[in-house]
């Protein structure tokens, strides 16, 4: 027989076995309905999502006056705002700027409506701030009350670290950027926290859990169960390998199925969210975060799901109580990202690649969550809370991109343990 | 290499490897399996090296624990198990030169018959070409060349018995295990296998067959193991070994009406060496040549126009195996 | 030890012997008229057989059904009935246990007499709907996953292995086979959701002594409580059932409820977080009872932006849907090994 003349080398050989074991798993995936009917789900799933998010990109968010001077209280036709500038009264209609040397054209009182937009440059201790309207330094107020936060500068902001939580304190001398521009900030925010909510809730957990446990649980243990499998374990293939090959082939459909999901993801929010160009190129770090940690969680889930269906006829019973953890797990991730009890999912790591990602691409996201919150020293703006719920600060303790490395590097650990454990389970597995 | 054989018998060609090495094919020292209180295989100890063996036994006598204890499917509770002179527990490389063809049923019933046997193929470490080119050819080997590109899940029983084999052949294996390859398939299908399994024999392949049914091994090889309850029970030429255990002192029992009459009519029969009544209903016939007398019994009672409520073997479990070895029916 | 003796069957089995006797014999096969040596009849009779029609009366309906209900139900407690697995029997008995924690605080409370204790763990009508729907960690990891297990096998199995056509070569209707199963599912759920619940409201009665007044007193919000375990139950078991109708897998069934309760959870809270909307809790199965459980008993509810019988018609849609596609599956099951 020619083959056995030219022998591949042994490197050769393990690629086209390999090659015909995931091709092989990749074309079984392929022919069942259930395959698809669980990724038609997912993309549907995915879908309704994002048609709430065009439609919230595509709202008028109310302007929202937070100090009240777009009102003409003595209805003499100037704003309270513009009159208080010029230091008339604003609760007597024969006092207005409109009688001063020279007269003043009354302003519309759409101009005294988010007419103080934040601008703060970037999110460090000490003053910030400027009044953009000057109504923080008027003569009416004293210099106490030009200096309400006490640090020497009059109309500025104080921001204070406060080394224990990692948060800000914002102290305003009052009347500085209190009157931010609602819809701006919502669409940002609005934005920002569907591409994180998308992200983590939607595309690592639940496509990243579900497609492996429909999927890989079965990989090994049906085709055992079906006595399939004899005819793959009587060639000559270590069981190892038939593991690992199998898993690969798997990967192959669920890579390509999350890779084209966070594209389509990609670029419909690229170009539906707000922004100064056409696309927002600055998401593109967070998506490709989005993508390494969905595709690591679904390599370890499709390992961790496998190898349960190798230990047991009934891994499913394993299998569902760990969906249910990591479910509990992502939700305590959100509210707490550096809680110990995450080392001990897979879900907690690969978040920390999403927030890492987020710190890396927005560096910016503390600071327009603080200032959302803030709202002017008026309570929270639309948007911001949402945004603090799903944006949370990488877990680690280090540095944005030193986090990622290690998330990445302890996925891969958890998915060659399961390998590991998987396979050596199915080798001294005795197959009826 | 493999000579395009299918329906009909062609000389063998003169070409074949004979196995070289020293080391038995398929070597059992001291074999046990037991699962949990069930002992599967108890103390087997066989070695099988060239031509063609049928391993013969009823259902659950262990012919398929032997089977997956030799593909390392099982491990073995006691003993030790070699395949070419390796333990094939953990170690898939002597499978590099086996073909098997497990009992299953269930097949990828999505994939095409070419699809399939070149995906195993490929397992052997061959390229999608060499691959598709050998699935070819052994699909040729078993008949199913004109069926190649249609799907499992639509061929009968006996297309899927030979498509199962042509992937156990793909890689020119020198050690062919076939466990119950003619179950369940039409009469035409059973001539091509066993024609595909004599083949196979003459060209020197060590080649194992189990069944349940005598004459489908009887019609392969003369060469057999018995397998009952576990136990290897006897080893050698199908003919002489039915001729011993026809002679092994055996009893009937048969309740009827008059066990008295009946005795009489019985006694003249050749095959009769002893009689005895444990009560008046009850006879009990012992004999040396159980097959014949057996095959007789009905005649006689008939004939001589006796009730009989029951005919029974009260050594059940030799009296079984006699069954098979009669010619199965009886 | 003579060849005759080697060949008894009480003989050791060494094999050598036997080796010797016929090894060395003649292995060929060249001719094959050899091989087929002729099985001659020797002549051959054909035996009367009598088949008499059973006379008997058949059982009446429900006491067949009742004996489909008693080997699904029994298989929880002992062999011999339905072979709930092992692991299935075992994580029921650990969430029972687990949902009987607020009754074990109620005792412990009890014997404290502590008030402050009562007020977290005691029967009150928030407490109530917490024992039946509280979601963490009742609805995640007890509830939905027992019905997950339980459905997992309870038809998918029986098209797997053909052990359907056990019932239907039987007196027993289809409707009466998928509506046993249902029933039997449902009440091995209700056992440990409801008969939790009962414990739970008798331990208060015991630890604090209450009297008929306080009984009568409490009774309706009882009462609504069990209503909305019936419909969680009920809601679970229908999803449930019609995947299993659906597929022949061992794990697509119980995955496919988990993924939709908490999938559709997952969604419907995103988009409330998101976007202030909570349009999409219409299709989560765990909102809708939830919606409809706190109505009824009058707690606080958390879905504010529609009514209650929004969730409700959302819930007899939901469950149409499932029992529809059960009916129909069931109805065009064909009776084989698939």
């Amino acid at each position: 027989m020619s083959r056995k003349n030219d022998l591949p080398s042994l490197w050769s050989g393990l690629d086209r076995k390999a090659m015909a074991v995931a091709e092989f798993t990749l074309r079984q995936q392929r022919k069942r309905l259930s395959t698809w009917v669980v990724l038609l789900v997912g993309i549907a799933a995915m879908g309704v999502l994002t048609m709430f998010y065009i439609d919230s990109m595509t709202r008028d968010y109310e302007a929202v006056d937070n100090d009240g001077d777009s009102y003409d209280w003595d209805g003499d036709g100037y704003p309270n705002g513009q009159e208080r500038l010029y230091g008339t009264d604003i609760l007597d209609v024969d006092s207005h700027p409109g009688l001063l040397d020279p007269p003043v054209l009354p302003d519309d009182a759409s101009v005294w409506i988010n007419e103080d937009d934040f601008d703060w440059a970037a999110l460090e201790e000490g003053s910030v701030g400027y009044d953009d309207n000057g109504d923080c330094d008027v003569e009416e107020r004293t210099d106490s009350q030009k200096d309400a936060n006490g640090n020497g500068i009059p109309c500025d902001i104080q921001l204070t670290l406060n080394r224990y939580s990692d948060s800000y304190s914002v102290r305003s001398d009052g009347n500085v950027d209190e009157d931010p521009d609602d819809e701006a900030y919502a669409l940002e925010a609005i934005h920002r926290s569907f591409v994180l909510a998308i992200g983590k809730l939607g595309v690592v957990f639940l496509i990243g859990i579900f497609v492996p446990l429909f999927m890989a649980t079965g990989l090994i243990r049906q085709e055992m169960t079906s006595g399939t499998m004899h005819f793959m374990l009587a060639k000559p293939i270590a069981r190892s390998e038939v593991f690992l090959y199998r898993i690969l082939g798997f990967l192959a459909i669920a890579w390509t199925y999350v890779t084209l999901l966070i594209v389509l993801l990609a670029i419909v929010t690229g170009f539906a969210g707000p922004s100064d160009g056409i696309f927002r190129f600055a998401d593109l770090g967070v998506w490709l975060s989005v993508w390494l940690a969905a595709l690591l969680a679904i390599m370890v889930y499709s390992m961790l799901f496998c190898m349960l269906g190798v230990l047991w006829k009934h891994g499913m019973v394993l299998a569902l109580p760990i969906a249910a953890w990591e479910l509990g797990m992502i939700l305590t991730t959100l509210g707490a990202p550096d809680a110990a009890i995450l080392r001990f999912s897979v879900i907690g790591w690969a978040m920390n690649i999403v927030d890492a990602g987020a710190a890396l691409a927005w560096a910016d996201l503390p600071l327009l969550i603080q200032m959302g919150m803030w709202g002017g020293g008026y309570g929270p703006l639309e948007g911001a809370e949402a945004l603090n719920t799903f944006a949370s600060t990488p877990g680690l303790n280090l540095s944005a991109l030193a986090t990622m490395t290690v998330s990445g590097l302890v996925l891969v650990g958890q998915a060659a343990i399961c390998w590991f454990l998987g396979s050596t389970l199915f080798k001294s597995k005795e197959i009826e | 290499m493999i000579p395009d054989v299918t329906q009909q018998g062609r000389p063998p060609s003169t070409d074949s490897p004979a196995p070289t090495q020293n080391v038995p094919v398929v070597y059992f020292q001291g074999v046990s399996k037991s699962y949990g209180r069930i002992h599967a295989l108890s103390n087997i100890t066989l070695a099988l090296s060239g031509g063609v063996t049928g391993l013969l036994g009823m259902n659950g006598a262990g012919k398929s624990t032997l089977f997956k204890l030799l593909m390392g499917k099982l491990r073995p509770s006691a003993g030790e198990v070699k395949l070419f002179g390796t333990d094939p527990w953990k170690n898939p490389a002597p499978y590099a030169k086996v073909g098997f063809v497990p009992e299953h049923e269930k097949m990828h019933d999505w994939m095409t018959a070419l699809d399939f046997v070149s995906t195993f193929a490929r397992l052997h470490g061959m390229t999608r070409k060499e691959a598709e080119a050998e699935a070819l050819r052994v699909l040729e080997f078993v008949g199913l060349s004109d069926v190649a590109n249609k799907e499992i899940g639509r061929f009968s029983k006996g297309m899927r018995q030979r498509t199962k084999i042509a992937h156990a052949l793909v890689n020119d294996p020198e050690l062919i295990i076939l466990d119950e390859p003619l179950q369940g398939c039409d009469p035409l299908a059973r001539t091509t296998i066993m024609n595909v399994i004599r083949e196979l024999g003459k060209m020197g392949r060590t080649v194992l067959v189990s069944s349940h049914i005598l004459n489908e091994i009887e019609r392969i090889t003369e060469q057999i193991v018995i397998l009952h309850h576990g136990k290897l029970v006897a080893l050698g030429n199908l003919h002489a070994i039915r001729e011993r255990l026809d002679q092994i002192p055996h009893t009937i029992r048969i309740v009827g009406e008059d066990a008295r009459s009946m005795a009489k009519d019985i006694l003249d029969h050749p095959a009769v060496y002893g009689l005895s009544f444990p009560n008046d209903t009850e006879l009990l016939i012992q004999t040396y040549h159980f097959g014949q007398l057996h095959a007789e019994l009905p005649r006689l009672i008939v004939e001589n126009n006796h009730r009989v409520s029951l005919i029974d073997n009260p050594d059940d479990d030799l009296e079984s195996l006699l069954n098979y070895l009669a010619g199965g029916s009886a | 030890m003579s060849d005759e003796e080697r060949l008894q069957p009480e003989a050791p089995v060494t094999g050598q012997g036997r080796i010797d006797v016929a090894w060395g014999a003649n292995t060929g096969d060249e001719t094959e008229q050899e091989l087929s040596r002729a099985n001659t009849a020797q002549g051959g009779e054909v035996f009367e057989q009598h088949y008499t029609p059973w006379q008997g009366t058949l059982n009446p309906r429900w006491m067949r059904n009742w004996a489909i209900l008693r080997h699904h139900l029994l298989g929880i407690f002992r062999k011999g009935h339905r072979p709930w697995t092992m692991p299935t029997r075992i994580f029921i008995l650990i969430a029972f246990l687990a949902s009987l924690s607020d009754a074990g605080m109620t005792l412990l409370s009890g014997l404290v007499g502590s008030s402050e204790f009562h007020s977290l763990f005691g029967v009150s009508r928030d407490n109530l709907y917490g024992h039946v729907l509280g979601f963490f960690p009742r609805n995640v990891l007890y509830y939905p996953i027992i019905a997950a297990l339980l459905v997992g096998s309870v038809i998918s199995e029986d098209r797997e292995h053909g052990t359907s056509a056990l019932y239907f070569s039987r007196p027993v209707s289809r409707v009466d086979y998928v509506g046993m199963k249902f029933v039997s599912v449902s009440l091995i759920q209700a056992l440990v959701v409801l008969g939790s619940y009962i414990l739970y409201f008798l331990a208060e009665v015991v630890a604090y002594g209450r009297g008929w007044a306080w009984m009568v007193d409490v009774f309706p919000m009882f009462l609504a409580g069990f209503v909305a375990g019936l419909l969680l139950i009920f809601t679970y078991t229908s999803i449930g059932l019609s995947l299993s109708s659906v597929s022949t897998g061992r794990f697509f069934p119980g995955i496919g409820l988990l993924a939709i309760v908490f999938g559709s959870k997952t969604l419907a809270s995103i988009v409330k977080n998101l976007f202030g909307r909570e349009i999409l809790y219409l299709t989560s199965p765990y909102d809708c009872v939830a919606h409809v459980g706190q109505a009824i008993i009058g707690t606080q509810t958390t879905y504010d932006q529609y009514s209650w019988t929004y969730s409700l018609l959302a819930l007899v849609v939901m469950n149409a849907l499932a029992l529809y596609v059960l009916a129909s599956r069931v109805a065009s099951m064909e009776v084989t090994r698939e």
